[in-house]
C-alpha cells in the first residue's frame, strides 16, 4: 500500500514537471490480456516510474481486448449509439411500423340507401373480385362482379367510382393497377338503377 | 472584521454585485476578501449546483441563505444513453425538504437528471408561496398527480416545463387543476406526456393565459384540434404541435393555414411526430421568421424535409433527422446563413447499411455555407480526415462538435487511416472549443492533440477509441479547462488515471465504464483523495469478491464536499477514506 501511495506521489510529480511526459506504449502494449496487464504494472510500478515516453505507433490491431468486450448484438444494445431514450422510442416504434404496416390507400365506400359509408383499404385486395367479395361481405348484400353476366339485375347492386376527373363509372372497365391510380370513392348502386 | 476605510458600503457592493449574473464571476468575486465573501454570499439569489452530491444542501443553505432560484443536477450524463442502471440516485427529496425550511421564498427549482416524487412536488407545491418556475430536465419519479398538486398551488406558476421527463402518466385531468383565475402561464412543456390531454381543459388553460409564449405539446394532442388552440394564443413565439397527421380534410388544412398565418411572433417549432406531409404547407406562413426548428421525430422523406425548411431562410437553430440527406444539408448551407446549431440525428440507428444518402459531405457543406455554425451534433456513417480538416478550417468558431459515426471503430472511409489527424484539425482550428464527442477509429495519437491544443474544452466524451494508458494521460494531464470526462469501452486503466489522480480534483466528474481501471486503483484513489468521491458500480456483486487487480465495470468519480453518499443502490460502492491512513 505504503508503496503505491509513492507512486501516485512519483507519478504526479514526474507528469507535472515534464509535460511532454508520455507512457511506454512497448512497455505496456495495448494487446495484452487484463491479467498480465495488470501484473506487469505492478513489476513496473516500482522500477519504472517514467509515466510515460513516447508516442509509439500502434504495433498490432486497434481492437484492443477489453475487458467487458459486449456480445450483445448491435440490434440489442439500447446504450450505442448515443441516442436519447425519447428519440430512440420513436424510431424504434416507426420501423416496427415500416415493417409492419404495409402501404394502404383508403377509400370511402357508400351504398345506396345507407347514410353511414365505410372505409375499405385498396390495397389490402389484389384484384376486383377480392375487392367486390370484401364489400358483399362487408354491406351484406350481393355485388355484381364485373365481366360477369347478371341473371336477374334487379336481385342485383353493381359498384362503381368516382375518378379523378370526378366522372362516375362502372368497377372493371380498366386494369386493377389503373383503377387504383384514378379512384377517389366507391358506391355500390342497385343494378336496375344503373 | 475590521472596515477598510475607503471601501465601500456593503449596499454600494451588494448593488454593484448584483448585476453580475454569471455563476464563474460571482464564484471569483467571493474569492477577493472575506468581506466580499460575505456580502456576495448575503446577496445570492441564485445557484447553480452541477452534481447534487458534490455539495449538500444544509452547505448550500448556510453559505447562501437568500437564494431565490436554484439549478441542480443528479445524474451522469451518460444516463442518458442507458449506461446508468436503473436506481442509481440523484434524488432530490433531501434538498426540497432542506429548502422548503430554509427558502420560504424560493422561486425557482430547475433540475436535470434527478429522480422526484410525488410527495417533493407536493412539498414544492406548499412550501413556497411565489413559486414561480419548475423545469424537469430528464427527470423521472413522479406522476401528473404530482403535476396536479403544482397546478392546483402555484398561483404565481410561469414556467412548468417536463422536457424529455419520464411521467408515469395516470392521466390528462390535472390540467384542470389550475384554477379559473390563474393566468401567469409563461411556458408550457409537456411534450412528454403520453395519455390522453385533456383537450378542453387545456384549451380553456391556454386562452385565459395572455402572456403564454412557450407551448410544447405531447404526441396526444390530435392536430385537427391545433387550429382553434392557436388562435386562442395568437402570440406564441415557441410551439411544439401535437401529433401532426390527421384524415385528410380540407377544412383542417385551411383553419391551420389561418391559425398559423395569425401567429405573427412564431419563432420556434417543434413536435411534428408522425407528420403527413401534405399538412407541412400549412406552418408555410411563419417559416420565414423561424430561428428554431426542431424536426427529430419528423420521419419524412428528404424532398419534404427540404421543400420546408428552404421556406426557413432565418434559421439559427435546426435539429432533423437524417433523412434530410446530403441534399437537404447542401439546400441548408446556400440558403440559412445564420445557423448556428446544426443536430442531425440518425433515423435507422441500429440498421447495418445506410438507409439515407447522407454522408461527411453534408457537413462540409453547412461548414462552408454558414459562417455562424458553432454547435454541431452529427450522427453518420462515413468520415474522413479531409472532411474533417475542412471542416475545422470553414469554422474556428466551433464551440460544440460531437460527431458519431454508428459503427464504432470505423476509419477513414478514403485512406483506411484513423481518424485522429481530423480531430487534431479540429481541436487545433477551433480555440474555443467546449465540448467534444469523438467516434471512429482512433488511437492515443488523437489524444496527444486533443491534451495539445484543446485547452478550453470543458466535456469529452469518448466511446471505443485509444490503444493504451498513453491516451487519457494525454487528456488528463493537457486539457487544463476539462470539466466532464466520459469514456466508455476504451483501453485506458489504472496507470493515467494514478498519475493524474489530482486533476481529478479540479474536475466535476469522470465516468469510465468498460475500461481497464482495476479495484485496487479505485480503492487507492479513494483513499488518497479524500475529497473525491469514488464510486464503484458493479452489478455483478461485491468487486471485493474479485482480484484487486480485477477491472471494475463502471467507475464514477467525482469531487465532493460533503463526502460519501448514503442513498447508493446495492451495486454501488464507495471507496472511502481508510481510516488506518493518515495523511
Amino acid at each position: 500500500m505504503g508503496t503505491l501511495e509513492q507512486q501516485i506521489d512519483a507519478y504526479q510529480t514526474q507528469s507535472s514537471s515534464s509535460s511532454s511526459s508520455s507512457i511506454d506504449s512497448n512497455n505496456y502494449p495495448s494487446s495484452l490480456c487484463l491479467s498480465t496487464l495488470c501484473r506487469k504494472r505492478t513489476d513496473n510500478l516500482s522500477t519504472d516510474l517514467r509515466l510515460g515516453l513516447s508516442i509509439s505507433p500502434p504495433s498490432s490491431s486497434h481492437q484492443s481486448q477489453l475487458p467487458f468486450i459486449s456480445t450483445t448484438p448491435r440490434e440489442e444494445a439500447f446504450d450505442w449509439p448515443p441516442i436519447k431514450s425519447t428519440l430512440r422510442t420513436t424510431l424504434v416504434e416507426k420501423q416496427s411500423n415500416f415493417q409492419s404496416q404495409k402501404p394502404s390507400l383508403f377509400v370511402k365506400v357508400y351504398m345506396e340507401g345507407i347514410p353511414i359509408g365505410r372505409k375499405l383499404n385498396l390495397l389490402a385486395h389484389h384484384s376486383y373480385d377480392g375487392l367486390v367479395k370484401a364489400l358483399c361481405h362487408m354491406f351484406r348484400t350481393i355485388i355484381l362482379c364485373p365481366n360477369s353476366q347478371p341473371l336477374n339485375p334487379r336481385n342485383f347492386h353493381v359498384l362503381t367510382y368516382e375518378d379523378q376527373e370526378g366522372d362516375w363509372m362502372m368497377v372493371g372497365d380498366v386494369p386493377w393497377e389503373m383503377f387504383l391510380s384514378s379512384v377517389k370513392r366507391l358506391k355500390i348502386t342497385r343494378a336496375n338503377s344503373c | 472584521m475590521k472596515r477598510v476605510a475607503y471601501s465601500f458600503p456593503e449596499e454600494v457592493l451588494e448593488h454593484v454585485f448584483s448585476f453580475i449574473e454569471s455563476d464563474t464571476d460571482r464564484g471569483s468575486i467571493s474569492l477577493v476578501c472575506k468581506s466580499w465573501y460575505e456580502i456576495e454570499r448575503w446577496c445570492r439569489r441564485r445557484v447553480f449546483v452541477g452534481n447534487c452530491y458534490a455539495v449538500s444542501p444544509l452547505m448550500v443553505i448556510k453559505r447562501f441563505p437568500k437564494v431565490r432560484s436554484i439549478t441542480l443536477k443528479g445524474k451522469p450524463h451518460f444516463a442518458d444513453f442507458n449506461l446508468v442502471p436503473e436506481g442509481w440516485g440523484g434524488y432530490v427529496c433531501p434538498w426540497i425538504k432542506a429548502m422548503a425550511v430554509a427558502y420560504p421564498c424560493l422561486q425557482e427549482i430547475r433540475l436535470k437528471r434527478m429522480v422526484i416524487t410525488d410527495d417533493c412536488l407536493d412539498l414544492i407545491a406548499k412550501s413556497f408561496k411565489n413559486f414561480t418556475v419548475l423545469v424537469l430536465t430528464s427527470c423521472e419519479g413522479f406522476t401528473t398527480d404530482g403535476l396536479a398538486a403544482i397546478a392546483a398551488n402555484c398561483r404565481n406558476l410561469r414556467e412548468l416545463d417536463l422536457r424529455e421527463s419520464e411521467v408515469d402518466d395516470i392521466c390528462g385531468h390535472w390540467l384542470s387543476h389550475f384554477p379559473d383565475s390563474y393566468t401567469s402561464l409563461v411556458s408550457l412543456n409537456i411534450s412528454c406526456l403520453a395519455s390522453e390531454v385533456n383537450l378542453h381543459g387545456l384549451e380553456r388553460l391556454v386562452s385565459r393565459c395572455p402572456n403564454l409564449q412557450t407551448l410544447r405539446l405531447s404526441r396526444a394532442f390530435p392536430l385537427d384540434r391545433l387550429a382553434n388552440l392557436l388562435r386562442g394564443a395568437p402570440q406564441l413565439v415557441e410551439l411544439g404541435t401535437g401529433a401532426y397527421t390527421t384524415e385528410m380534410q380540407p377544412e383542417v388544412f385551411s383553419n391551420l393555414v389561418t391559425a398559423f398565418s395569425g401567429c405573427k411572433q412564431l419563432k420556434g417549432l417543434s413536435g411534428f411526430w408522425d407528420v403527413l406531409p401534405s399538412y407541412l404547407p400549412a406552418v408555410y406562413p411563419v417559416c420565414s421568421r423561424l430561428t428554431s426548428l426542431n424536426l427529430s421525430y419528423a420521419t419524412i422523406q428528404s424532398t419534404d424535409l427540404i421543400k420546408l425548411v428552404g421556406q426557413c431562410e432565418s434559421l439559427q437553430r435546426l435539429w432533423v433527422l437524417d433523412y434530410i440527406e446530403d441534399a437537404g444539408l447542401d439546400m441548408l448551407a446556400a440558403s440559412c446563413k445564420d445557423l448556428r446549431e446544426l443536430r442531425v440525428f440518425p433515423s435507422d440507428p441500429f440498421g447495418l447499411d445506410p438507409n439515407v444518402a447522407l454522408t461527411e459531405q453534408g457537413l462540409v457543406s453547412v461548414s462552408e455555407g454558414c459562417p455562424k455554425l458553432h454547435s454541431v451534433l452529427y450522427f453518420c456513417r462515413q468520415m474522413s480526415n479531409a472532411a474533417l480538416n475542412t471542416i475545422a478550417r470553414n469554422r474556428p468558431n466551433m464551440t460544440r462538435f460531437r460527431l458519431c459515426i454508428i459503427e464504432p471503430r470505423t476509419p477513414d472511409y478514403l485512406t483506411l487511416q484513423p481518424l485522429d489527424a481530423g480531430f487534431g484539425a479540429i481541436v487545433e482550428h477551433c480555440k474555443n472549443l467546449q465540448r467534444l464527442s469523438l467516434s471512429g477509429l482512433l488511437t492515443d495519437r488523437v489524444f496527444e492533440y486533443i491534451g495539445t491544443y484543446g485547452k478550453k474544452l470543458e466535456m469529452l466524451s469518448v466511446a471505443f477509441a485509444g490503444d493504451s494508458d498513453l491516451g487519457l494521460h494525454h487528456v488528463l494531464s493537457g486539457c487544463d479547462n476539462l470539466r466532464k470526462l466520459e469514456i466508455r469501452d476504451c483501453p485506458f486503466g489504472d496507470k493515467a488515471l494514478l498519475a493524474n489522480a489530482a486533476k481529478l480534483e479540479t474536475m466535476r466528474s469522470l465516468w469510465m465504464s468498460s475500461c481497464y481501471v482495476s479495484y485496487g486503483a479505485c480503492k487507492l484513489l479513494g483513499q488518497k483523495l479524500p475529497r473525491l468521491n469514488v464510486e464503484v458500480i458493479d452489478e455483478r456483486g461485491p468487486p471485493d469478491s474479485r482480484p484487486e487487480s480485477s477491472p471494475v465495470e463502471k467507475l464514477y468519480i467525482y469531487r465532493t464536499i460533503s463526502g460519501p453518499r448514503s442513498d447508493m443502490p446495492g451495486y454501488v460502492w464507495t471507496m472511502e477514506d481508510d481510516s488506518a491512513y493518515v495523511e
